[in-house]
């Protein structure tokens, strides 16, 4: 079994934002199950480490929450991207899958004369 | 822009005090992960165990997320500060002190500097005064140098608009007001079309004046100066399109301007200027008797109106016609700027920089007595402060209590200052004299206002650092330890002790500012003005051209009222003079000396003109020195005949006699044989006596429309003022007298501003004098009360009570002293600043160092000796018996 990789906070709050993305307004625990989910399990992330990137999201309006009642009748805050948080994904995309470009040319040279 | 908004949340976050709902989701989470895990099998403790395990810290999460949801540096800061205002309401009589200490500190500092402001920086209802220019005139050969300048010099810079926006120009004029019970002499500033668009003013009612105006022809009209509206017209709106009598003419009012705008700041009135076109003609070059004003387009460099007036100054050189060109270039001729605002403060400018000084200096002595009290305080306060430390706070979050008490003192003291200061602007300026406080109001503006905020802050920083630092130094452990209810401070003691050498110092520096100020004015009181000036009074009048149109007619009015004054009871002479000394009036001219030549590149002769009647020297009891002075046969028809002074006597005639030698006035009086010398006389001030000489004319052999009347008696010069004016009524009932002053006020009058100036320093030497002294007793009290039992020992050891009381007087004096020697050195050195506004003081004057230090030192050992005598008093058998 692979070791399982922290996520560090930026990363996080991209991936929280993607998945709602993805899957529409959720709440917390939701996140975090599919955050593990999506990665394979590979991410293992505490749960308690979500709510602060939560907060922050929706203090720069990325994200808006609501409580509602979740699938098995609890009580349950809910969260789903707005209009900025949308175009705030898209950029943050566009720049990460730059990143991966130029990492993957790296990746790709090979080893000269070791 | 996220950052801002996030920013702007957090701030709300910190603000609000709603109860955050994050323990309501937390519980959520962990039940729905708790059904998760049972319905994967797990036992019901182990599911819950294990959801608890996922998520995670607790504490940390709620932590982590208060301290993203809010803004914890601005939580931290309410907290100082709620804590600050707690500690200060409860040490009530410390915090009033160091507030009021503030506000009287802060306040005298705001008030000074919104004179300074206006005097020197934004001058009120001008704008942008930084733009403003003011033109010159030099000869630099003659070493003349003036803010006057010819009309041609006008047009060039109203042509030149890629330089000047506007230009404008004046002349002062004044009028008989008529139509009213008792006639009034108003001041009016003559101007161009542009003066208020120079200086950027609008009219508060009615407008100003236009190019069309600005006509010989078409003149008649005239704008109010807001102060003259009001007492003229009590402020009534209808005023606009109302005619005005002036000078017997018909004026038609047009415009009022605003309060604040008043320049020239003496006058009533303004009216168009309306020069003919003749007077721009290029013979007219070097006639200057305007005083100019422009206003450089935005974005041009002030630079560039002195490269327009140098080739200006070239090209009038050039053209200049040929039997002056000589003469003009020779004497050094040429125009240049200087800027507006130089130009207003004049010699206000170092006074008042000085009282700057002062005034700062006396916030720096509150200050540090306030710093004094404060270190005082926090070793009172150690133990507190130390079970704050050993509960975990940091020394930093100890400091920052400190300095949030000191900014909550400072703002507080601030802002009561700002209250009072408006008040005390207001004071100054009703105390001031006329001359200094014309046309300044006890405005406070954003830019003083802005003064007030920094130098609350700065005090803040200063009182609040001095603890603050000396706090750091100090190990809680060993405090609390020790059990002592106050630290022994030995550093606290000498930094309390070097505080107060530093307050010592400066007020030093002020009393002996202030002694030399003082040394100064009894010496100007002293100096003989070169006439008599007890028991004369002085009026002055100007006559109508149409009803005294030609100098005969002017001089029947002379006789007439000289004559009704001379059958008056009590009155031993009567004179008209123009100008008479001390009336700030001057009138110079140039001469030649028949039969004598000039040397090629030399300035001709040149004195001060006066056109008097044949009592002048009886009335000031001026002595004739030689031949004879003016005779009633000296009259219209008559052989002109003059008398100088003996100082122009020495300068062109050193070594001969000068009477029955001929001169001629370049103003057209003819040839002027010397027929008298006279002695010199001050013109206009004590304290400098550099007029070249006086060429006396007889005003009756040379009659003009304006003079002064002056009387002199054996009794009561108050009585005079009624007598003149009958005497004036009986002549001619219409016509205004004005300046009714006698000559002890009017040499007053001269010395005023010093004397304010004096008033002022005095009382700011006065109050660090009184900080200094606090500062002091309060370091000794403090002291006396740390050693109370050493006391007690040494008495209950026999010593003498007189040897203890010497030993805490020399506490203090050694103190004072070394303050004392600091201050002299520290006065040395600003008294470079001084010397230009001392009279006959040397800024390093030994009596004046000598009486102050001995002042300072007489302070010291009267604040040392309140608290010695508590010390002689104790008593062994208690201070032993304590602990």
């Amino acid at each position: 079994m692979p070791e399982k990789s922290d996520v560090w906070q930026g990363t996080l709050a991209l991936m929280v934002l993607k998945t709602l993305h993805a899957l529409g307004a959720m709440h917390g625990y939701g996140i975090a199950r599919r955050i593990e989910q999506t990665s394979e399990n590979l991410l293992s992330i505490n749960h308690g480490t979500l709510y602060p990137v939560l907060l922050k999201l929706e203090q720069e309006g990325s994200i808006q929450s609501e409580w509602g009642v979740s699938d098995n009748n609890r009580k349950a805050k809910f969260y789903r991207i707005t209009k900025s948080g949308k175009k705030e994904l898209t950029a943050a995309e566009r720049e990460w899958q730059r990143a991966n470009d130029i990492m993957a040319r790296f990746s790709a040279l090979q080893g000269g004369s070791s | 822009m996220k950052a801002l908004r996030r920013g702007w949340k957090r701030l709300l976050g910190s603000l609000s005090s709603e109860k955050e709902d994050l323990s309501d989701e937390i519980r959520s989470h962990i039940e729905m992960q708790t059904d998760d895990n049972l319905r994967a099998g797990m036992p019901p403790e182990e599911a819950r165990r294990q959801a608890k395990l996922k998520f995670g810290g607790l504490d940390s999460t709620k932590e982590s997320y208060r301290d993203q949801r809010g803004l914890p540096w601005l939580e931290t800061a309410f907290a100082d500060f709620r804590y600050a205002a707690r500690a200060l309401r409860k040490s009530p009589s410390f915090t009033i002190v160091a507030v009021l200490t503030l506000a009287v500190g802060i306040g005298a500092n705001t008030a000074i500097f919104s004179l300074v402001n206006q005097v020197l920086l934004h001058p009120p209802g001008i704008s942008q005064p930084e733009r403003i220019v003011v033109l010159r005139t030099k000869y630099d050969k003659l070493k003349l140098n003036f803010e006057v300048a010819a009309p041609p010099a006008l047009d060039a810079m109203r042509n030149r608009k890629e330089v000047f926006e506007h230009a404008a120009a004046l002349q002062g004029r004044s009028f008989n007001y008529g139509g009213q019970q008792v006639p009034e002499r108003l001041l009016g500033g003559a101007v161009s079309a542009e003066w208020f668009d120079v200086f950027g003013a609008r009219p508060k009612l009615g407008r100003v004046f236009t190019p069309e105006e600005d006509q010989p022809s078409a003149n008649r009209v005239v704008v109010l100066a807001h102060a003259a509206w009001l007492r003229l017209f009590g402020g009534d709106p209808k005023v606009i399109g109302r005619s005005i009598e002036l000078n017997q003419q018909p004026y038609q009012v047009i415009g009022v301007m605003n309060r604040d705008f008043r320049w020239p700041t003496s006058v009533d009135l303004w009216v168009p200027l309306a020069l003919p076109p003749r007077a721009f003609t290029p013979q007219n070059w070097f006639n200057e008797n305007l005083w100019i004003a422009a206003r450089i387009r935005p974005g041009v460099p002030p630079t560039q109106a002195d490269v327009f007036l140098k080739t200006l100054t070239n090209r009038v050189l050039e053209q200049a016609p040929p039997e002056a060109k000589r003469d003009i270039s020779e004497a050094g001729w040429g125009l240049l700027t200087m800027p507006f605002r130089d130009s207003r403060a004049g010699v206000a400018k170092t006074p008042v920089l000085i009282l700057l000084g002062a005034v700062g200096m006396v916030l720096l002595i509150a200050c540090s007595n306030i710093a004094g009290l404060m270190l005082a305080r926090t070793s009172v306060r150690a133990r507190e402060l130390a079970v704050r430390a050993a509960l975990g706070a940091t020394r930093v979050r100890l400091m920052r209590a400190v300095l949030a008490e000191s900014l909550l003192l400072s703002v507080t003291g601030g802002a009561v200052g700002i209250a009072m200061a408006q008040a005390a602007a207001g004071l100054l300026l009703r105390l001031a004299p006329e001359s200094a406080a014309a046309g300044l109001e006890p405005l406070l503006d954003g830019y003083v206002l802005w003064f007030a905020v920094a130098a609350s802050l700065v005090s803040a920083a200063f009182f609040g650092l001095v603890p603050a630092w000396q706090l750091s130094k100090v190990d809680p452990q060993q405090r609390l330890r020790s059990g002592a209810r106050t630290f022994a401070g030995g550093v606290r003691q000498r930094l309390r002790s070097g505080l107060v050498v530093a307050e010592a110092a400066l007020a030093l520096v002020l009393l002996v500012m202030t002694g030399l100020f003082l040394r100064s004015l009894a010496r100007l009181q002293e100096t003989n003005p070169g006439f008599e000036p007890r028991g004369v009074m002085t009026a002055s009048f100007s006559l109508p051209t149409q009803a005294y149109a030609d100098g005969k007619a002017q001089a029947v009015f002379i006789r007439s009222v000289l004559e009704r004054l001379g059958r008056v009871n009590g009155v031993t002479a009567a004179t008209v003079g123009e100008p008479i000394p001390f009336s700030n009036e001057f009138e110079g001219g140039s001469f030649q000396i028949v039969a004598r030549t000039v040397v090629q590149g030399e300035p001709g002769p040149h004195a001060e003109r006066r056109w008097v009647t044949p009592d002048y020297l009886k009335t000031f009891g001026i002595p004739l020195k030689e031949g004879r002075f003016f005779t009633d046969l000296d009259r219209l028809g008559t052989e002109p005949v003059a008398v100088i002074d003996e100082r122009l006597a020495r300068r062109y005639w050193p070594n001969e006699n000068p009477l029955d030698k001929r001169v001629e006035p370049t103003s057209g009086e003819g040839k002027l044989r010397i027929v008298g010398v006279v002695g010199h006389v001050m013109q206009s001030d004590l304290a400098s006596d550099e007029d070249e000489g006086v060429l006396y004319a007889s005003i009756l052999q040379h009659p003009m429309p304006l003079g002064s009347i002056a009387v002199k008696t054996s009794g009561d010069v108050g009585a005079l003022a009624a007598v003149i004016r009958d005497a004036v009524r009986e002549t001619d009932a219409g016509l205004p007298l004005f300046n009714l002053k006698s000559m002890d006020t009017m040499i007053g009058n001269s010395l005023a501003p010093r004397r304010f100036l004096l008033r002022l320093l005095g009382f700011f030497a006065a109050a660090a004098l009184f900080l200094a002294a606090l500062g002091l007793y309060g370091v000794i009290s403090y002291s006396v009360a740390q050693r109370t039992r050493e006391i007690g020992i040494r008495i209950a050891l026999g010593a003498e009570r007189l040897s203890v009381l010497k030993l805490v007087v020399g506490q203090g004096f050694v103190l004072a002293a070394i303050g004392v020697v600091i201050g002299i050195a520290a006065a040395a050195l600003t008294g470079r600043f001084l010397e230009s506004q001392l009279f006959q003081v040397s800024a390093f004057d030994p009596l004046t160092i000598f009486v102050t230090a001995g002042a300072l030192l007489m302070a010291g050992l009267v604040a040392s000796y309140l608290p010695a005598r508590r010390a002689v008093r104790v008593d062994p058998a208690v201070t032993l018996r304590c602990d």
